[in-house]
């Protein structure tokens, strides 16, 4: 707890009080009043190791020594308002979980340049144009066209 | 919606004519009721109108308007009444209803007959497809 | 109850017992062939001692119906096919001997109409007093020979091939586009073992690039070499070839470079195995969920018979069909490829181009109605019909009949010239025959390029080059034909040195048993048509070409339309009534010059394709293409052939002979006919021979009541017909395949 303040201390000296309370802001310190797991997440975050981060500005902590087996990797979410567990790309998860000991960033390297697609994360819920309809579905915009011939246009001559 | 429609009950008979008619009305107002809704659980904005749905219901019974007897109304009524409610209750699927109440049996155009008279046969033949 | 339990017992008995009984050869550890006796020399002599002999099975008919001519009875030799006797012509060979016996060999690299190569080995057959089994396709049968097909030595030698074949085979048929109709498929159902002994790793062949047509998957390769063996025999493009030795043998063009041949589609039927596939047919459909139509084809005037596969409404591909007599087994890529173009550039509404000078749709009623009170303001002589090339000919005849009712006698066919003349059929047929081409010893071609006109006939040509050296002159411009010729020049001068008989060229032809005489239909276009006529028809004369019993002057046409245009006689009464007309009825012709129509002529466009000739239009009416109705085509040689719907017609299209009908009867004069069958009666009364289907009905021969020899003649050279092979009609130069091929094929 010592730590925490006298850091705190340390970073308004250096920033100034204005600085503080806008990164205070900016990391999600606000949102920790109303959101319980943020807030949980942000108590367990103290003392952890800061492994990496990853480009969605998600934060991958670690802290072997004191921590409960199975709770000594973690993730605190870049989008500190509307997060889920599908924003972790796929090179992170495999740390995340206890899969492999190499962090995302060294298997970075290992993503296929020619065809490896961007993560993108899952948006169930999120709205209707992030709905899933198939290909002949009545609300689904791209409605596939079962003409099997290609009409003349008529163009003005 | 659906309750409403399960709540429609028709009696067991029309005692006259004139009920049956009455009764005939009450259920063209209340498929006429439907319509919005009906409009919004298949999604048929853009594809038919309000008025087109009620001239496709009222040309459905006017195609009955010879029946004179009370039975034969109150019979048909009811399995419009069923209809109806089968609809209602999103029984049916999108093309269900396009293919019976929107483009109908005779297909989007309507031809009307009065211009093909004294053609031969295979003119109106041609007009309607190319295969006969 | 009781009974039948017992029933069922008896009889399982037998079986039951079998397996339980120590001495079973079938638990023994079995090795890899299926016939396991063989490797017990003393079981199989006992099993051959103990079995009684197998009863004989009555005579089988010959595979595919083949037959046999035995031009004299000393030239037949007797051999014995599993037992039984056959009569087959002298210097036959096993492989058919067997197969006018009624027995298939199996087979990979052997194929009929290519040279024989015997590497595949595949075709082995056990002959009685042979120390080994013998490749029966490269065999030739001897008298008496005693050939077993069915012993076990023979399918052991089988098995063993196949094993070997597929030691370097993928297992890749279920994404092979050849699974289901796969030489390699079938024969390892049928001989080959049910287990391989293959442990190593399959070798890889890189895959050859040869052009937008052939897909290659080289590693699926297994050698047979008729690709190779059809591109140099029957294509005549040395691009094909065998590199390497051993595990190392691949078939790939020599250097980087596509395979340029007008008939390179076809390696890709010969191929047995799914190495050469067809690239846009890739992945689209399996063979067995299409539905095959037997048709022919209408992108040239060969009208080489074809089977259309379709899917639902779409045509997914076209393959050749047997005709020996014209296209043998082979199709060019453009009857092969086009068919995409069937599905792009459709018009599907009647449409009217209103006074802002845009097309909108309108209904058959509207549209007929339009045009009939149009046709009825100009005067009759002002109203001109043109056939376009791919008219069939009861639309053809209805349109005369039409224009005639309404009291035009304007009626053409595009590509058959202004005033083209029809009296004489052998003036505009291939009277020869396209196989009988094969008889011919000298061929003069004169401002015809066989190869981008009809490959088809000059796969014929070639086919006699190779086998008799029969000598080819040639008059046109600078081509590449695929055979030794000679040019002799570039226009009517040569034509008519040697008319004179002063060209060096006169003793060859003199000389020549049964020379023929090849004139293209591109002629049919110049003004001194008449004069070159002449002058073929002296070299005729003098040359001996027509007789009796060979008639050697031939006419090559273009198109699939012109020679049934012809025999219905589609003749402009006036030589300019183009530039006169005032009503211009355009039946899908897209290739006439429509520059001369004068500005406010009201021209009516009746075609599948948006073309060329629909920006002139005025108004629109959909048909249906060649391959969704029922039409009668004549080929260039007077074979009336007929095509067969193979998927519905697109939108509102309709038949031609259909819209010309309804458009009578709201013109008020109505044609008689309401169906097909009432059309070909009218056509009966006109051109008979158009009946007979796949019937030639020779010409009669009557050069000599032509007008004699006249001089002029414009000394101008002969243009080639034909400017891209890939993109002659409309249905090709909608199809994006054909673009391509024109693109990468034709480059210079």
């Amino acid at each position: 707890m010592a730590s925490v303040v006298k850091g705190v201390v340390k970073a308004i000296r250096e920033k100034g009080i204005r600085n503080f309370f806008n990164v205070l802001i900016e990391d999600g310190y606000a949102n920790c009043l109303l959101d319980g797991n943020l807030l949980q997440t942000k108590i367990h975050s103290i003392g952890g190791k800061l492994v990496g981060v990853d480009q969605f500005g998600n934060k991958y902590y670690e802290k072997i020594e004191n921590t409960q087996y199975g709770r000594h990797r973690w993730v605190e979410y870049g989008d500190k308002s509307r997060y889920n567990a599908s924003q972790v790309p796929p090179e992170w998860h495999g740390w995340l979980h206890f899969i492999t000991d190499h962090t995302g960033d060294e298997l970075l390297m290992l993503k296929p340049k020619r065809y490896g697609v961007a993560h993108k994360q899952n948006y169930s819920g999120a709205g209707d144009e992030y709905i899933y309809h198939s290909k002949g579905h009545a609300l689904n915009p791209g409605q596939r066209d079962w003409t099997r011939y290609q009409p003349w246009q008529p163009t003005k001559t | 919606m659906s309750f409403i429609a399960r709540a429609i009950k028709v009696p067991p008979n029309s005692a006259t004519l004139e009920e049956a008619r009455s009764r005939t009305f009450d259920f063209f107002r209340k498929a006429c009721r439907s319509i919005p809704n009906v409009i919004e659980i298949y999604n048929l904005y853009d594809v038919v109108t309000p008025s087109q749905l009620r001239s496709s219901i009222a040309s459905q019974i006017r195609k009955n308007s010879h029946i004179n007897n009370p039975k034969v109304i109150d019979m048909l009524l009811f399995k419009g009444m069923e209809e109806l409610g089968n609809i209602v209750e999103h029984a049916k699927q999108r093309h269900h209803i396009i293919g019976q109440y929107v483009v109908g049996h005779g297909g989007l155009v309507q031809e009307v007959d009065t211009k093909d008279q004294g053609n031969s046969e295979f003119l109106k033949q041609f007009y309607t497809s190319n295969y006969f | 109850m009781g009974f039948f339990v017992l029933r069922a017992l008896q009889r399982s008995r037998t079986p039951l017992s079998r397996l339980l009984s120590p001495q079973n050869p079938t638990f023994q550890s079995r090795w890899i062939t299926s016939t396991t006796d063989l490797h017990k020399p003393e079981a199989s002599a006992a099993a051959a001692s103990e079995a009684p002999r197998p009863e004989i099975p009555p005579p089988r008919t010959p595979v595919g119906g083949a037959r046999v001519h035995i031009s004299s009875p000393e030239d037949a030799i007797e051999v014995f096919v599993d037992g039984y006797p056959v009569k087959i012509p002298k210097g036959m060979t096993v492989l058919q001997a067997c197969e006018v016996a009624g027995v298939d060999i199996p087979r990979f690299c052997y194929h009929s109409r290519l040279s024989i190569a015997g590497n595949c080995r595949m075709c082995l057959v056990e002959v009685e007093k042979s120390p080994k089994p013998v490749a029966s396709c490269a065999m030739p049968a001897l008298p008496g020979m005693k050939i077993k097909t069915n012993t076990p030595v023979a399918k052991k030698a089988r098995e063993g091939v196949m094993e070997f074949l597929l030691m370097n085979h993928p297992l890749d048929c279920p994404i092979c586009d050849q699974g289901g109709e796969c030489d390699l498929q079938d024969q390892s159902m049928a001989f080959g073992s049910d287990r391989g002994r293959f442990t190593e790793m399959k070798r890889s062949v890189v895959d050859k690039n040869l052009g937008p047509l052939v897909k290659t998957v080289m590693t699926r390769c297994i050698q047979c070499t008729r690709c190779v063996r059809f591109a140099t025999e029957v294509a005549g493009v040395q691009d094909l070839g065998m590199l390497g030795r051993g595990s190392g043998e691949e078939i790939g063009t020599y250097v980087e470079k596509l395979m340029t041949s007008e008939l390179s589609g076809n390696v890709i039927d010969i191929c047995p195995v799914g190495a050469l596939t067809s690239k846009p047919f890739a992945f689209k459909a399996r063979n067995w969920e299409m539905k095959g139509t037997e048709t022919i084809d209408v992108t040239d005037a060969v009208g080489s018979n074809i089977r259309v596969d379709s899917r639902g409404p779409e045509v997914m591909r076209v393959v050749p069909r047997l005709n020996e007599d014209i296209n043998e087994e082979w199709i060019s890529d453009k009857t092969r490829f086009f068919y995409d173009g069937l599905k792009r550039q459709r018009l599907n509404d009647p449409m009217i181009r209103g006074p802002d000078g845009r097309f909108k749709s309108v209904s058959w009623r509207d549209a007929l109605a339009v045009v009939a009170e149009v046709m009825h303001q100009v005067k009759p002589e002002e109203i001109v019909g043109i056939a376009g090339q791919l008219s069939d000919a009861e639309s053809m005849i209805a349109l005369k009949d039409f224009l005639n009712k309404m009291g035009s006698n304007n009626v053409l066919c595009e590509g058959n010239g202004i005033h083209p003349h029809a009296d004489l059929r052998s003036n505009f047929l291939l009277n020869t025959n396209i196989g009988g081409l094969e008889r011919a010893d000298v061929f003069l071609l004169v401002g015809s390029q066989p190869r981008i006109e009809a490959p088809m006939v000059n796969a014929r040509i070639r086919k006699t080059v190779r086998a008799t050296h029969a000598k080819v002159a040639y008059i046109g411009p600078p081509t590449d034909l695929n055979y030794d010729h000679q040019h002799l020049g570039e226009g009517p001068q040569t034509l008519l040195e040697i008319a004179e008989g002063r060209h060096p060229f006169c003793s060859t032809l003199l000389s020549a048993k049964n020379p023929a005489i090849i004139i293209g239909a591109g002629i049919f276009e110049r003004n001194d048509r008449d004069a070159i006529f002449a002058a073929v028809e002296t070299i005729a004369k003098h040359s001996k070409a027509i007789r009796p019993d060979w008639n050697g002057f031939n006419v090559l046409l273009l198109n699939a339309a012109q020679a049934a245009a012809l025999d219905l006689g589609l003749i402009p009464e006036s030589k300019n009534c183009i530039g006169s007309a005032k009503f211009l009825y355009l039946m899908g012709a897209d290739d006439v010059n429509l520059e001369g129509v004068s500005n406010d002529a009201f021209v009516l466009y009746q075609g599948h394709h948006g073309d060329r000739s629909v920006y002139r239009a005025n108004i629109i009416f959909p048909s249906s293409a060649f391959t969704e109705k029922e039409g009668t085509y004549e080929n260039t040689e007077g074979c009336a052939q007929q095509t067969v719907p193979a998927v519905p017609t697109v939108g509102d299209a309709r038949d031609d002979w259909k819209i010309v009908r309804a458009l009578s009867e709201v013109a008020g004069s109505c044609l008689p006919y309401d169906s097909l069958a009432a059309i070909r009666a009218r056509i009966r009364a006109v051109a008979p021979n158009l009946l007979s289907t796949d019937e030639r009905e020779p010409a009669t021969v009557s050069a000599d009541v032509k007008p004699e020899f006249q001089y002029n003649m414009s000394m101008s050279g002969f243009k080639s017909a034909v400017e891209n092979f890939y993109m002659t009609d409309s249905i090709s130069r909608a199809s994006k395949i054909m673009a391509q091929c024109s693109a990468s094929l034709l480059k210079k």
